[in-house]
C-alpha cells in the first residue's frame, strides 16, 4: 500500500522528450511505474522508451486511460501545462519545476482546488513509493535511502530529504510514500492536505515531516493532529533553528517575517499536539521508535 | 527583489498615488541643494533595504542647510554605507494608515490588508489588536473588484473626502501588485494630511524572484547586496550569504545547507559564509571554492546529498579546484548521493578523507576550526 501512487497508477509525462523528462522517465519505468505515454507539442508519433508521444494531453487521454501526470516543463510554461492536465480530467499532477512565478502558482492552486485536483510541487523532487513507483527524481538505487517500509515522509526540501530519509532507514525503518510538497512559498498541496491520505493508508504507521523555517505548514499539521485528522505518530525535523531573522536562507519560502514562521513556534505547536521534533537528523529514528513503542504499550 | 523606497515611490507616482515632494541625492552637496529646494523642515531618508530605519536614526528631520549638511555627512559616512538619500518635505500629518496588497499562501488568493492605525508598530498591533487589521481577500484570476475596494474603505473609516482618495490608492496599489508580479506592495504609513490629502509616506515593493524574467525594469546593481562577495557570487549565479565566523560552507541544497548551518552552531562553531553549491551550480566547484577561499575562514566544509547534482562530478570539481587554487586550509568532504562510490574514490586518490555522515563531518570541521588555526 501507499498513497498518491502505486504500481497500478497510469502515469502521463508532460515534457517527456526533453533531457530531464526522458532521463527520469527511464528511471520511473525501471522502478516499476506504469508510464503510459508522453506529451510534447510537435513530437506526436515519436516513441520514447517505447511509449508513444502526443502533441497534447487531450490527444493522449483520447487514446489512454491516465490517472496522473508529471510535468518536466520549464517554470514559465508550467501554468499552461497544469491547466491543460486539469482540463483533460487528470486529478493528480506533479510539477517539478523550480522557479514558477508566484502569481501563477496561486492561480494553479486555485484552479486545482476548484476542479478537485491535487497538484504536488513545484520546486520538488516529486513523489515516490519505494519498491513500487515514482513520479519524480529520486536516487532510489541508493538502498540505504529509499527502502520500502511503513513510514510516510513529507518534505519541503530535496537534498535534506535524502539526508533525513537515510537516517530513518538506518534506524531500521523504511518508507511507504514520500511526498515532496516543494520549497516554494505557495505549494500546490500543503502538508496538512496530504494527511487524510496517510491517515487512510494502512501501511503507513507513522509520519516524518521534514520542514524548515518560514510559512505555516508545520503549524497546520499540528492543528490537524489536534483535531483528529491525523492520529498517527508524527516526528519532525526542522531546518533553520539558528537562522538569522530576516535573511532569506535557501528556499524562497524559508524566511521569518513579522515574527511568524520561526522554528521555535513550529516546535511548540507540534509538541503541544503530541508530535516529537528531532534536534538533529540522526535523532529522527530513535524518536520514531519511541513513539511507535508508546503506541503499542 | 526588494526595491528601494525611492524606486517604489516612482512606481507609485506612475500609478497615480501621491507622494510627498522629494528629491534624490547622492552627496552632501546635492542633499544641501535638495533641502534648499524642498524647504524646511524636511526629512533626510536614507535609502537602504534593511527595515527599521527610523529607529536606527537614519531618517533625521532637519530645519536648516547647516543641519542638512551635518546629518548628510553622518549618514553617508556611517556604518550602513548609504549611497543615496531621499530628501523629502515634512508632511503635516493628521492620521497614519497602513495599506498593503500581498499573497495569502494558505488560502491561495490575493489579499488587501489595511488598518486605520499605521506606522512602525503595525506588527505589534497585529498581535495585540488583530481586530484593527482589516483584510479583503480576492481571487487572483478574477482580480480585485470595485465593490470590494469600496466596502473595505468604508470598513476602514467613515465616508469623508479622504475615503474616495483611499479607494483610488487601493485600486492603484492592486494594479501595481499585479503588473509588477509583486510579493508585497506596501504603503506604511499612508498619510492623511491636515488638508485631507492622502499621500504615501513610505513605499515597499518586493518583486517575485521567479518573475524577474518579465520584470526587467530594475537592474540588480551592487547597491542591492550587503557585501561585495554577495554581489560577485550573485553575478556568478551562486546564492551566497556573508557571515564572519570560521567555517566556509559549501553545501548543495537549500534545506541541507540550512541544516548544516544549524549543526555547526550546535557544535559551538561559527560560519564564515553560506554558499549554495547544489542545483545548477554543482559544476561550479572552482568558482564556489574561490569565493570560500577569499573568506578569512579556517576550514571549508563540503556537504552534499544530491540526486541530479552528481557526487562524482562534485568530487572531481573539488579536487581540481583545491589543486588549482592552492587551497591553504583543510577541506572536509561529505559528498553523497548519485555517484557517491566514484566520488569517494576520487577524493581518496587525491588525499582527501571522504566522509558519509553529516554530523561527523560537522564535528570534524568545528574541531579543525577551533584547534589547529591556520596550517
Amino acid at each position: 500500500m501507499s498513497i498518491f501512487l502505486d504500481r497500478d497508477t497510469r502515469v502521463l509525462i508532460q515534457g517527456m522528450t526533453g533531457n530531464e523528462g526522458s532521463f527520469w522517465a527511464q528511471h520511473m519505468i525501471e522502478l516499476g511505474t506504469q508510464v503510459i505515454a508522453g506529451v510534447t507539442p510537435g513530437k506526436e508519433g515519436e516513441l520514447i522508451h517505447d511509449r508513444p508521444i502526443y502533441h497534447s494531453v487531450r490527444r493522449a487521454v483520447r487514446n489512454h486511460d491516465v490517472d496522473a501526470a508529471i510535468l518536466f516543463v520549464p517554470p514559465r510554461f508550467t501554468r499552461d501545462a497544469v491547466l491543460e492536465a486539469i482540463d483533460s480530467g487528470i486529478r493528480k499532477i506533479v510539477t517539478i519545476a523550480d522557479g514558477i512565478p508566484l502569481h501563477e502558482m496561486v492561480e494553479i492552486r486555485a484552479s486545482a482546488k476548484a476542479a478537485g485536483a491535487m497538484v504536488v510541487g513545484g520546486n520538488t523532487s516529486g513523489v515516490i513509493s519505494p519498491g513500487e513507483a515514482m513520479m519524480g527524481m529520486f536516487p532510489y538505487w541508493i538502498e540505504r535511502v529509499y527502502a520500502p517500509g511503513k513510514i510516510g515522509i513529507m518534505t519541503r526540501s530535496g537534498s535534506l530529504t535524502n539526508e533525513v530519509t537515510a537516517m530513518v532507514v538506518r534506524a531500521g525503518f523504511g518508507v511507504s510514500t514520500l511526498v515532496g510538497v516543494g520549497g516554494d512559498p505557495v505549494p500546490g498541496t500543503r502538508f496538512a492536505e496530504m494527511l487524510p491520505l496517510y491517515e487512510a493508508d494502512k501501511k503507513t504507521e507513522a509520519l516524518v515531516i521534514i520542514g524548515e523555517l518560514g510559512g505555516s505548514m508545520e503549524e497546520e499539521v499540528a492543528v490537524a493532529m489536534q483535531s483528529g485528522i491525523c492520529t498517527k505518530p508524527v516526528v519532525a525535523f526542522l531546518g533553520g533553528r539558528t537562522a538569522p531573522k530576516g535573511k532569506r536562507m535557501g528556499h524562497a519560502g524559508a524566511i521569518v517575517s513579522g515574527g511568524k514562521g520561526t522554528v521555535e513556534g513550529k516546535i511548540k505547536a507540534l509538541e503541544a499536539a503530541g508530535g516529537r521534533v528531532a534536534g538533529r537528523p540522526s535523532e529522527v529514528g530513535e524518536l520514531l521508535r519511541a513513539l511507535l513503542e508508546e503506541r503499542e504499550a | 527583489m526588494k526595491l528601494f523606497e525611492y524606486q517604489a515611490k516612482e512606481v507609485f507616482v506612475q500609478a497615480g498615488i501621491a507622494v510627498p515632494k522629494a528629491l534624490l541625492a547622492d552627496s552632501v552637496e546635492s542633499v544641501a541643494a535638495a533641502a534648499e529646494s524642498i524647504g524646511y523642515p524636511c526629512m533626510l531618508k536614507s535609502q537602504m533595504l534593511m527595515g527599521g530605519r527610523g529607529n536606527k536614526g537614519l531618517i533625521p528631520r532637519v530645519s536648516s542647510q547647516a543641519q542638512a549638511r551635518s546629518e548628510a555627512q553622518r549618514l553617508f559616512r556611517g556604518e550602513y554605507s548609504i549611497k543615496k538619500i531621499l530628501v523629502e518635505e515634512a508632511v503635516d500629518i493628521q492620521q497614519e494608515l497602513y495599506l498593503s496588497v500581498t499573497v495569502d499562501p494558505l488560502a491561495a488568493e490575493g489579499v488587501v490588508i489595511c488598518s486605520a492605525e499605521g506606522g512602525v508598530e503595525i506588527e505589534q498591533l497585529a498581535v495585540e489588536n488583530p481586530e484593527k487589521i482589516l483584510t479583503e481577500p480576492f481571487d487572483m484570476v478574477r482580480g480585485l473588484q470595485s465593490f470590494q475596494v469600496k466596502d473595505l474603505s468604508y470598513r476602514l473609516m467613515p465616508s469623508t473626502e479622504a475615503t474616495k482618495q483611499i479607494q483610488k490608492v487601493i485600486t492603484a496599489l492592486y494594479q501595481i501588485f499585479t503588473s509588477y508580479d509583486a510579493e508585497l506592495a506596501e504603503i506604511n504609513p499612508l498619510f492623511i494630511t491636515a488638508s485631507g490629502q492622502v499621500i504615501a509616506g513610505d513605499g515597499k515593493l518586493m518583486i517575485d524572484e521567479n518573475s524577474m524574467h518579465r520584470q526587467k525594469r530594475f537592474e540588480r546593481t551592487r547597491d542591492y547586496y550587503e557585501s561585495d562577495m554577495e554581489f560577485e557570487a550573485a553575478q556568478a549565479g551562486i546564492p551566497y550569504l556573508q557571515f564572519d565566523g570560521d567555517i566556509s560552507l559549501m553545501c548543495a541544497g537549500a534545506g541541507l545547507t540550512t541544516t548544516v548551518y544549524d549543526l555547526i552552531n550546535y557544535e559551538g562553531g561559527s560560519i564564515a559564509n553560506y554558499l549554495e553549491f547544489g542545483g545548477p551550480n554543482y559544476r561550479k566547484a572552482y568558482e564556489a571554492m574561490e569565493l570560500c577561499l577569499r573568506n578569512d575562514s579556517k576550514v571549508i566544509l563540503v556537504v552534499t546529498f544530491g540526486t541530479i547534482a552528481r557526487a562524482d562530478v562534485m568530487a572531481e570539481g573539488i579536487v581540481d579546484a583545491a589543486l588549482r587554487l592552492k587551497a591553504d586550509r583543510p577541506i572536509v568532504t561529505c559528498i553523497r548521493g548519485t555517484g557517491e562510490q566514484e566520488a569517494a574514490q576520487t577524493l581518496k586518490a587525491a588525499g582527501f578523507e571522504p566522509m558519509f555522515d553529516t554530523e561527523e563531518a560537522v564535528r570534524k570541521a568545528v574541531a579543525l576550526a577551533k584547534g589547529a588555526g591556520r596550517p
